[in-house]
């Protein structure tokens, strides 16, 4: 049946859990557009075969003109799936940044983009990076209004000797080390995975 | 055609414009491959085809083609639901009871559907509702099946506040996020 395929993809979107990125299933998609190009070329024949007859395209209500409207019917059903796919997709993907904003895009993401998209969400990301530097402000840091400007954490990777923190004193975050620590200074490592905060 | 509520991108509205609706063809049509029935490429005028409703909507405004109420709508999901609303199983009827009932409605020309579907929504309500405030796990899974997508929705928006309302009865941490939430984001990262 016409718009099946375009139909599955959008199931994809649907038995994801929310917030998530699946795969990016372009072997569909591109079966989808291919479908797309089977309608406009069937569409344009039977026009075709309307105006060799000699009869009014406007007015005439024949076997083929219905044929064509149901192409046309089946094309934008179509458009509208793969654009729903890629809309709720980039909506995944913005969400997504505001947590790795200013860094590389994390690999188990990365894998799960499509080209396009991959280039969005750099570019996408660079916008965000140069708003908030001409605010000098980070938007990124505080997602959810702390109870204590200072958290307790427990570095969970060997980040390193020296490390010049907002107070101008330098820290080692050597693996396994506990620090009490300015919660902007900690979110950065928090986010990319790097030290736990450490509660009650 | 989209009313003003639902967002062209909107997948569950996608998805309940994919349900089947039996069409009969008034009109003659050429060069398309809609009609398992038929050799050619081509459907004719009387033939009897199951359509998704996206494009039997558009033929049925159209005088292309005659819509026929879908049998998740018919007597006998009425008599079974006049008899117990609260466990007749909606969802393998139909996913989208409610959503599709309401596209259906102004097409089919029965006039009672309307407000059939609000009366099946009352009936219905009450048990989503207790059964999201008291039921264990174990036990709900069963009676969750039966549940159509939207009422699917509204049982874990009751669990959540039920949860938030406890949480905070208890003067607990205001700000903790509610289970159901975490568990979600637990596999994002």
């Amino acid at each position: 049946m016409y718009g099946r395929k375009a139909c599955q993809l959008v199931k994809e979107l649907a038995s994801g859990e929310k917030g998530q990125l699946t795969h990016f299933n372009s072997d569909l998609f591109e079966q989808v557009i291919s479908e797309c190009q089977q309608h406009h070329l069937e569409l344009q024949s039977l026009i075709r075969k309307v105006q060799e007859e000699g009869l009014d395209l406007q007015t005439t209500k024949n076997e083929d003109h219905f044929g064509a409207l149901i192409h046309h019917l089946a094309l934008v059903r179509n458009k509208r799936c793969l654009m729903a796919y890629v809309h709720n997709r980039a909506e995944i993907i913005r969400s997504l940044m505001w947590k790795v904003v200013g860094s590389m895009i994390p690999p188990e993401i990365q894998e799960k983009l499509s080209n396009s998209e991959e280039e969005y969400f750099k570019k996408h990301s660079a916008r965000l990076k140069e708003y908030m530097s001409k605010l000098e402000l980070d938007l990124t840091v505080d997602m959810v209004p702390p109870k204590d400007p200072y958290i307790q954490v427990r570095v969970l990777d060997d980040i390193g000797e020296g490390i010049v923190l907002s107070d101008d004193k330098t820290a080692n975050f050597a693996l396994h080390s506990i620090h009490f620590l300015k919660r902007t200074d900690a979110e950065q490592y928090i986010s990319r995975g790097l030290m736990e905060e450490l509660t009650g | 055609m989209l009313s003003e509520m639902t967002s062209y991108y909107d997948i569950d509205d996608i998805l309940a414009e994919e349900e089947l609706v039996s069409v009969v063809f008034q009109k003659a049509v050429n060069g398309v491959g809609i009609d398992p029935s038929s050799e050619t490429d081509s459907v004719e005028s009387g033939s009897k085809v199951e359509l998704p409703f996206w494009l039997a909507q558009e033929l049925h405004l159209r005088q292309v083609a005659v819509m026929a109420l879908p049998s998740c709508f018919n007597q006998r999901t009425r008599l079974e639901i006049q008899a117990d609303a609260a466990f007749v199983d909606l969802r393998s009827r139909c996913q989208f009871f409610y959503e599709f009932g309401c596209k259906i409605a102004p097409l089919v020309g029965d006039r009672t559907i309307g407000s059939w579907l609000l009366s099946t929504l009352k009936s219905r309500y009450k048990e989503v509702l207790t059964k999201a405030h008291s039921a264990v796990f174990a036990a709900s899974s069963k009676y969750l099946a039966l549940l159509s997508k939207e009422e699917t929705k509204m049982y874990e928006a009751a669990q959540s506040s039920m949860t938030a309302f406890k949480k905070w009865r208890m003067g607990g941490p205001r700000f903790q996020r509610a289970s159901f939430l975490s568990r979600k984001r637990k596999s994002t990262e």
